[in-house]
């Protein structure tokens, strides 16, 4: 069992709740969630808003889960790691937890904003939410697309996150 | 709305993402060409190095603290310039350089620019570069002095 080899970079001060985590693990994950994201679009579409948006608030709370507790301590990563992981070789590289945890986070306000309007009676929310969640979810699954990353690039620029030089190093 | 043209939308939603990830998938690594004199040469300190660019050529990565694919790019990019003579690699993490992902209109992570010997960018590759593709344009850069004695 390959455990985390040693940071030979050293980066700034970022949290990160595991050092390293099979790349294959949130994509699985991610190819689950885009599954049950199209059930919810087909539930809302079809008018059964209310399986929709019961569906679409388990989703919201596994990306919650995904969120606070790390990418690496998903319910799909136990799945992975007890199902899947055994059957493939070894990964071609390792990940840090962050990026697919900050995505985690971008699901849940994804969802959530869903959830939130459904509950409010605007029941369309619910499927257009669950269609953008799920155009992540399956870039991410199919084409390893990392849309977290590229937000969180696009709020550094906003200077939303991160910091600018002046910030002695 | 009846289950027949849900089910039509559903799959349109799909058709859709997949052309939207294939056209993603068919840009990552693009190399765009930038013609040389452009105003944008670069210092070691302008990127916070302390690492003497390359005399050939330096490979300038762009990366931030959230970025699943800039691990294995550094990676690929040190690899490179450790096997060519007079050829740096440098990486530049964006989240403590805002000034820089501005100046350069970065908007994904990786994004590696090549500098020629002078310090002027000379290509520019979106996304996960290809390590043929860097070759190719290491070649160009460290060939083109000798190219100008070729007839």
């Amino acid at each position: 069992m390959p455990s985390s080899p040693p940071d030979s970079v050293p980066q700034p001060a970022v949290r990160r709740e595991r050092p390293h985590l099979d790349p294959r693990g949130p994509r699985f994950g991610a190819a689950i969630t885009a599954v049950l994201l199209l059930v919810v679009v087909f539930l809302s579409l079809t008018g059964a808003s209310v399986a929709a948006l019961v569906l679409l608030t388990i989703l919201a709370a596994l990306f919650a889960w995904g969120a606070f507790a790390g990418a690496g301590r998903h319910p799909y990563g136990v799945l992975f790691k007890a199902f899947v992981r055994p059957r493939l070789g070894p990964p071609a590289a390792l990940e840090h937890a962050a990026p697919p945890t900050f995505a985690q986070g971008v699901g849940l306000l994804v969802t959530l904003t869903g959830v939130v309007l459904g509950l409010t009676g605007l029941a369309p929310a619910v499927g257009v939410s669950a269609a953008v969640a799920f155009v992540a979810a399956f870039l991410n699954a199919v084409f390893d697309y990392c849309l977290g990353c590229q937000l969180y690039l696009l709020l550094v620029r906003a200077g939303i996150l991160g910091r600018g030089p002046a910030a002695g190093s | 709305m009846n289950p027949i043209s849900a089910l039509s939308l559903v799959l349109a939603l799909v058709v859709g993402a997949t052309m939207l990830g294939l056209f993603w998938r068919s840009r990552q690594g693009h190399t765009a060409q930038v013609t040389p004199g452009a105003p944008d040469a670069l210092t070691p300190a302008d990127v916070g190095s302390r690492v003497a660019f390359g005399q050939n050529a330096t490979l300038v990565q762009f990366s931030t603290a959230h970025c699943a694919r800039c691990p294995g790019t550094q990676v690929l990019l040190a690899g490179l310039a450790r096997s060519r003579p007079g050829v740096a690699y440098l990486d530049v993490d964006l989240t403590h350089r805002r000034d820089l992902a501005n100046r350069f209109g970065i908007l994904q992570t990786p994004t590696t620019l090549i500098l020629d010997g002078a310090g002027q960018v000379r290509a520019r590759i979106g996304g996960v570069p290809s390590r043929a593709g860097i070759l190719q344009q290491l070649d160009d850069l460290s060939g083109s002095t000798h190219a100008q004695l070729a007839p």
